[in-house]
């Protein structure tokens, strides 16, 4: 199989001379995108407005069309509708833009089949080749995977049987498995009928433009490099807060919890942009190598000190801004008894010559105080000597925070005089906000990801070794919790369980509060 | 000469600052601007801590410095400038220069143009700072500016008017930009002055010069090029033997449309007198209401035709391939907003110089010459 398929075209070597400076971005190929689990929430509120922008914008190939493969019937004015209705409420570009709309749904067409029925992909393929036929999509396909992950084997498997795989990609939404043991075998899956560049596994965080910009801020700046090590580095927090509950998805989530959920993808990605080494260069092999390097550099967890390195909670009853919301097991579709943690906060080594003995602590819950998701960089404390004798408190260290949403953006903490005659030192912030800086509003990070799958490039998106790498960190967690009590209950509007308190000030470090 | 006096001589008060950050200009001293601008954002850090009062905060990305000769171009200056702060957050110096007064003359005045950065956010504002001089106080323009520009900050200069005119002016306020705008489709006759801007614009060492001419001709170019970006398609280049150009009567739409005829000329390589003998450019009487001064690019060739057409009523245009093996199929696109705010915007995003279009105008400069009997402009009627 690795041979055998090619996927699309090669990069292009001819330049068009009448191209140059017009854009920097890869020019797409024609191609059809087939969505499969096309009626679903996912389509309507993220991929087809992602689509419909990227048309607004003219980055969408000459000749592309959308086919929604889906189980209910329906036809294709009746699918076209519910997506117009999606991309008016979604649209970066609200309202629509007739003109182009029209000519972005002319290749939209809806096709009914059972993602396990072979005959429906016979029926496909005839389908396909009939808008290579009608709108030049020159044999070119993507494969979009927006069902449950029980459907992802099934349809796989099917792709494989009716020889889709030849010039082809395939999206694969997460979860990326439940175990790495599951990982394992949905890559096995994968690599039976794809190449592993063919095979997008995406990430929508990755997609954000602040967590590209972590790159960015490390590697475009010579300021922030030098200090990036243990030398200068005390520790690092990475929090990702979310105010809101499990909201309708208490059945999934019950199942998932917070670590399957959020920090095996979202915060390993944000730990590993953050701790990785300089790439060789910015291609997508070159990054996700020094990514992989990265999470093989986390000091494996044995069973015993599970309980010393991390912390599981449950949120409980409380009130969200003056609102009162029900606790996590009173949810519907939740288990009374459930045991599924709501929050974790972890304590992580990462054994390589920069982070030697440096601690990342994560930290990640539902039903905490805010929406917030930030990296702070905690840089060791000056030393006192020189204002000791003159200053009442405690020199502050100083922190640089990239906060990745609401409020993208970039602080630094640093220590200046208060005017007056008294030597009195205090800390001031310095925030960078992107809103005040940039007004334009940021692509959506699906409008990004789907670009780059349609052009070929797998820089933003997770690498089969990646994915496994990641999930024998949090196996060694989900193992060593079977042993251990229930999660701790924290009530709802509160930062976490007390117990998280001690997690971290056991080292003599504190929370912050982002 | 006389400096007018200002109405901020005292520390200002929190009325002044609502006023400020309305949007009303405020007269200052010319030699103050910068302290009482300190001042009141000064006063405005103060009020954050008073919750009924609008939390405010500066930004700046660069200086933008617009030089301007009538009241109404300053008038629109600053109309441009408060749309494009929104996007691009930056001190704003409008300078008013009116030589042919008697009297010399220099005042200033400062104003903010504050936007909401998003809900239940600060509110973001951007300095304007106005200038104006007259008589013999405009050549003291240059000098008055220079205290003013923000430190590490890259200085955009936006000419209102022929820069060629004013050389002396210019040459002054261009020495301290890094990046100069201007419209070439504003001028009068500017094809007879292609010969001297294209001197300039392709010697000037360190600064961008940018021809809003030349972005409003960014659909234009970029629905011609994608007709060749597939890999298979791009052969076809070799074999375009014309380009074709149809244009209205509106200002600069016969400028633009050589310039475009140009860049096909001078990308493909064809040397000067080739592109003279290959280039035709057309008068249409264009009565669309949605008119962007081009109404159709065509290039031609052995077996291939590619025409890019305007819409007629629509802002929109759509390219058709006529390819052996077909290179895709028919593709519509629409416009960009053509308003000066919505084109300093794409200039302001972008970093590099334009070589393309210094290769087009050098081109287009060598052509007119050549095309002076107007053997190859034709006008048609539909």
């Amino acid at each position: 199989m690795r041979d055998q398929s090619r996927a699309m075209h090669e990069p292009q070597t001819l330049s068009n001379p009448l191209g140059e400076e017009l854009s920097t971005r890869r020019t797409p190929e024609p191609c059809v995108l087939v969505i499969f689990g096309a009626t679903g929430d996912l389509t309507h509120r993220k991929l087809v407005p992602a689509l419909y922008n990227l048309a607004h914008e003219g980055q969408l190939p000459s000749a592309f069309a959308v086919v929604g493969f889906a189980r209910r019937p329906k036809t294709n004015d009746e699918f076209r509708a519910e997506l117009k209705d999606g991309v008016e409420q979604h649209s970066r570009f609200s309202p629509i833009n007739p003109a182009v709309w029209d000519a972005f749904a002319q290749g939209v067409v809806y096709y009914q089949a059972e993602f396990g029925d072979a005959d429906g992909y016979v029926g496909l393929d005839k389908l396909l080749q009939q808008l290579d036929r009608e709108r030049g999509t020159a044999g070119n396909r993507v494969f979009y995977l927006a069902t449950a992950p029980t459907d992802f084997a099934t349809i796989i498997e099917q792709l494989g049987a009716h020889h889709q795989n030849a010039s082809a990609r395939i999206i694969v939404e997460k979860p990326f498995g439940r175990s790495l043991a599951t990982a394992r075998q949905l890559n096995r899956v994968l690599a039976g009928v794809f190449n592993e560049p063919q095979v997008f596994r995406i990430d929508h965080y990755l997609g954000k433009e602040t967590v590209q910009n972590i790159l960015a801020l490390r590697f475009a700046n010579e300021i922030f490099e030098p200090l990036w090590n243990q030398k200068y580095v005390d520790h690092v927090q990475i929090t990702v807060a979310e105010s809101l509950g499990v909201e309708g998805r208490g059945g999934y989530y019950d199942q998932s919890g917070a670590l399957r959920d959020m920090v095996q993808n979202h915060m390993m990605q944000l730990l590993s942009l953050t701790a990785m080494e300089p790439p060789t260069g910015l291609g997508a092999e070159d990054i996700r190598d020094e990514k992989v390097k990265l999470l093989r550099a986390i000091r494996p967890i044995a069973p015993a000190r599970v309980q010393q390195i991390s912390l599981r909670g449950q949120y409980a009853r409380g009130s969200i801004a003056g609102k009162i919301v029900v606790g996590y097991r009173d949810e519907p579709k939740v288990a009374p008894d459930s045991r599924t943690e709501t929050f974790v906060a972890l304590r992580l080594l990462i054994d390589n010559w920069r982070w030697a003995g440096v601690p990342f602590y994560l930290r990640h819950g539902k039903r905490l105080p805010k929406q917030a998701a930030e990296i702070a960089i905690q840089f060791k404390a000056p030393p006192a000597v020189l204002f000791a004798a003159e200053s009442t408190a405690p020199l502050q260290a100083n922190v640089l925070v990239l906060r990745i949403q609401p409020d993208e953006g970039i602080a630094i903490r640093m220590n200046a005089k208060v005017p007056g005659t008294a030597l009195n030192i205090q800390p001031v912030k310095m925030d960078f906000r992107y809103g005040g800086s940039f007004g334009a509003r940021s692509p959506d990070a699906y409008e990004r990801l789907l670009h780059d799958v349609i052009v070929g490039d797998s820089t933003l998106f997770t690498r089969d070794d990646e994915v496994e790498c990641s999930w024998s960190v949090m196996d060694a967690l989900l193992e060593g919790w079977q042993s251990s009590p229930a999660p701790f209950a924290y009530e709802s509007g509160t930062w976490g369980p007390a117990e998280a308190d001690a997690l971290i000030e056991k080292d003599g470090r504190q929370w912050r509060r982002p | 000469m006389v400096v007018s006096g200002g109405d901020l001589d005292v520390m200002p008060n929190p009325t002044q600052l609502e006023t400020f950050t309305a949007g009303v200009e405020t007269a200052v001293d010319v030699p103050a601007i910068e302290r009482q601008l300190r001042e009141l954002w000064q006063l405005a850090a103060e009020s954050e801590k008073d919750p009924s009062r609008r939390q405010i905060t500066r930004a700046c990305l660069f200086n933008l410095v617009v030089y301007c000769e009538t009241d109404a171009d300053r008038d629109h200056a600053a109309e441009v400038i408060s749309a494009l702060t929104s996007r691009h957050p930056c001190r704003a110096i409008v300078l008013l220069a009116k030589a042919d007064r008697a009297q010399s003359e220099l005042g200033a005045s400062i104003t903010a143009h504050c936007h909401l950065a998003g809900a239940g956010q600060k509110q973001v504002c951007c300095e304007q700072i106005s200038i104006h001089a007259s008589g013999e106080s405009v050549e003291h323009l240059a000098a008055a500016v220079l205290p003013l520009l923000e430190s590490d900050l890259p200085v955009v200069l936006w000419w209102n008017g022929v820069f060629l005119d004013r050389p002396e002016r210019f040459r002054r306020l261009s020495a301290v930009s890094d990046h100069v705008l201007f419209d070439t489709s504003a001028w009068p006759e500017p094809e007879k002055r292609l010969n001297s801007l294209a001197r300039v614009v392709v010697e000037a060492p360190h600064v961008r010069l940018a021809d809003l001419s030349w972005t409003r001709l960014g659909l234009w170019r970029r629905l011609t090029a994608e007709c060749f970006d597939e890999p298979h398609c791009r052969e076809a280049l070799a074999h375009i033997r014309r380009v074709e150009v149809t244009h209205g009567r509106g200002p600069g739409a016969r400028l633009r449309a050589l310039l475009c005829a140009s860049w096909v000329a001078s990308q493909l390589g064809w040397p000067p007198p080739d592109a003279a003998a290959r280039i035709g450019l057309s008068t249409h009487e264009d009565n669309d209401t949605t008119s962007v001064g081009i109404v159709s690019v065509a290039l031609k060739g052995d077996g291939v035709e590619v025409c890019v057409r305007k819409n007629h009523g629509e802002r929109t245009a759509s390219a058709t391939v006529l390819v052996p093996n077909v290179c895709g199929l028919p593709r519509t696109r629409a416009f960009w907003p053509t308003d000066d705010a919505s084109l300093l915007s794409q200039e302001l995003d972008r970093a590099a110089r334009h070589r393309v279009y210094e290769r087009a105008l050098t081109m287009a400069a060598a052509l007119v010459p050549l095309q002076a009997g107007g053997a190859r402009d034709s006008a048609r009627r539909d």
